[in-house]
């Protein structure tokens, strides 16, 4: 039944038809993005140089950068993809048996967690628009752990009680080890994301402010109706 | 990293049965593995399932080193989890959860193994032609598939920039001065390509550039087979 769901996961985004050029080519590149973080060795953090891979990283970042509809066509094109046969999952592998392996809940719960820390992006940044400062950041970080653990960790586990028939305190468990990894990841995206605001203010946060970000919000609100109902 | 090498990482050339048939097909094959690995109760039955899948895959001539190329990378995670479900569940269990997992790969690695990159690309832009009727564009769809394929070699090359950079000034340890400027490079790179796509009269939703109804007989498919495609020419 999961098959499925990396086909549809693409097939909504062809829908919204106001996407001009440069949301296409956000989408495209945002997704390409997601791919070549999943392909580069890990990145050493901090004195010790514990290394983190960047993906999940990339793909958090997508939903703070894009918000709801183009995080979520532009993850889903990317798994999608990999699905299809391109070697663009971690450790280059690909393919539908990826389906079938422990780590399928991961891969599909990447899509849920862009779109749904899209979504909760818009909102913060909606409700803090006069004062972008330690709020906006801490708000932010807060929409990317729940986005992740609802979405990613959730998921995951859910995969691991599928496919490996591990029962749910087990998986539990064993997803457990990602938790500190994630919170690094998380701090870092939202501080990344903060100075691309800065950098590209027309990137969402202007759509946000001029009401233009109104519209996709709304027709992803049935895919994102979940997010506001579950916590 | 440049060019499109990556692509190609799977896929065997041959003339055998399973390279000729239609990919719904192989797709239905991977589709029923999959299914059926809910069904099998009994880890003879799923043994015997992997070895025709075995049979397939080397009928494919792909041969035996590919077969372990592709098992390989799950095989760590699939001893752990064997281990210890034969702990917790005993040993026939065991063996079922395992064996089923391994036929999924092995029938997903004869579909990736036997069907050239760019056929998977047009079965997945094929995939937006029912949805025409909802607003789905098939071409912009394709499209943006070939534009994420060019883009993945200009992201990777953005990384090793940046760590070389980050490297000359120290800051190797320091994962912002790692990974922020890769965005900022990749998010001008975006516009950049919507800018050249604006200016080409591409990608533009109310715009539609098939003028003629005769136009839309073309398979919209033909577009991923030029990955460096309409965005690649006016980009740095």
């Amino acid at each position: 039944m999961t098959k499925t769901d990396g086909t549809l996961a693409a097939t909504p985004a062809r829908q919204r038809s106001h996407w001009n050029a440069t949301d296409l080519g956000l989408i495209a590149v945002f997704a390409a993005l997601v791919a070549g973080s999943a392909l580069i060795a890990a990145i050493p953090v901090g004195g010790m140089g514990v290394p983190i891979t960047v993906q999940t990283l990339a793909v958090i970042l997508t939903g703070l950068a894009l918000g709801p509809g183009r995080a979520f066509a532009a993850v889903g094109l990317y798994v999608l993809l990999g699905l299809a046969g391109l070697p663009i999952f971690s450790g280059g592998r690909s393919g539908l048996g990826v389906l079938a392996g422990p780590s399928a809940g991961y891969i599909i719960g990447f899509v849920g967690a862009a779109a749904a820390v899209g979504w909760l992006t818009v909102v913060v940044l909606r409700r803090t628009a006069g004062r972008p400062g330690k709020l906006r950041a801490v708000l932010l970080f807060a929409a990317a752990m729940l986005s992740s653990i609802i979405f990613v960790h959730g998921l995951g586990i859910l995969g691991m009680m599928v496919n490996a028939k591990l029962d749910f305190s087990k998986a539990f468990l064993a997803d457990l080890v990602f938790y500190p990894g994630d919170v690094i990841k998380n701090a870092l995206a939202v501080t990344v994301a903060l100075a691309l605001h800065k950098a590209f203010p027309d990137l969402l946060i202007r759509r946000v402010r001029t009401g233009a970000a109104v519209a996709p919000a709304a027709a992803t609100h049935t895919a994102d109706a979940k997010v506001d109902h579950r916590p | 990293m440049s060019g499109h090498g990556f692509l190609l990482a799977n896929y065997v050339p041959g003339t055998s049965p399973l390279h000729r048939a239609p990919l719904w097909l192989k797709f239905l094959l991977v589709l029923g593995c999959g299914m059926a690995s809910f069904l099998i109760v009994d880890w003879a039955a799923a043994a015997a399932a992997l070895a025709v899948m075995c049979a397939l895959f080397l009928i494919s001539g792909a041969g035996l080193r590919r077969l372990v190329r592709a098992v390989r990378p799950v095989l760590p995670v699939l001893a752990m989890i064997g281990l210890f479900q034969w702990w917790q569940l005993g040993g026939p269990t065991a063996a079922r959860i395992v064996l089923n997992v391994l036929v999924c790969i092995v029938a997903a690695s004869i579909l990736t193994a036997t069907t050239p990159v760019q056929r998977l690309l047009d079965g997945v832009a094929s995939l937006a032609r029912p949805f025409r009727r909802f607003g789905a564009d098939p071409e912009r769809f394709a499209l943006t598939i070939a534009i994420m394929l060019r883009s993945i070699p200009f992201i990777a090359g953005a990384y090793s920039d940046v760590r070389d950079s980050a490297r000359a000034r120290g800051l190797e340890r320091n994962p912002r001065a790692l990974i922020l400027p890769v965005f900022i490079t990749t998010v001008a790179f975006a516009r950049q390509t919507g800018d050249a796509l604006a200016a080409r009269g591409l990608g533009e939703a109310e715009t539609d550039t098939q003028s003629g109804p005769g136009a839309k007989t073309q398979p919209e498919a033909e577009k991923p087979t030029q990955p460096a495609g309409p965005g690649g020419h006016a980009l740095p």
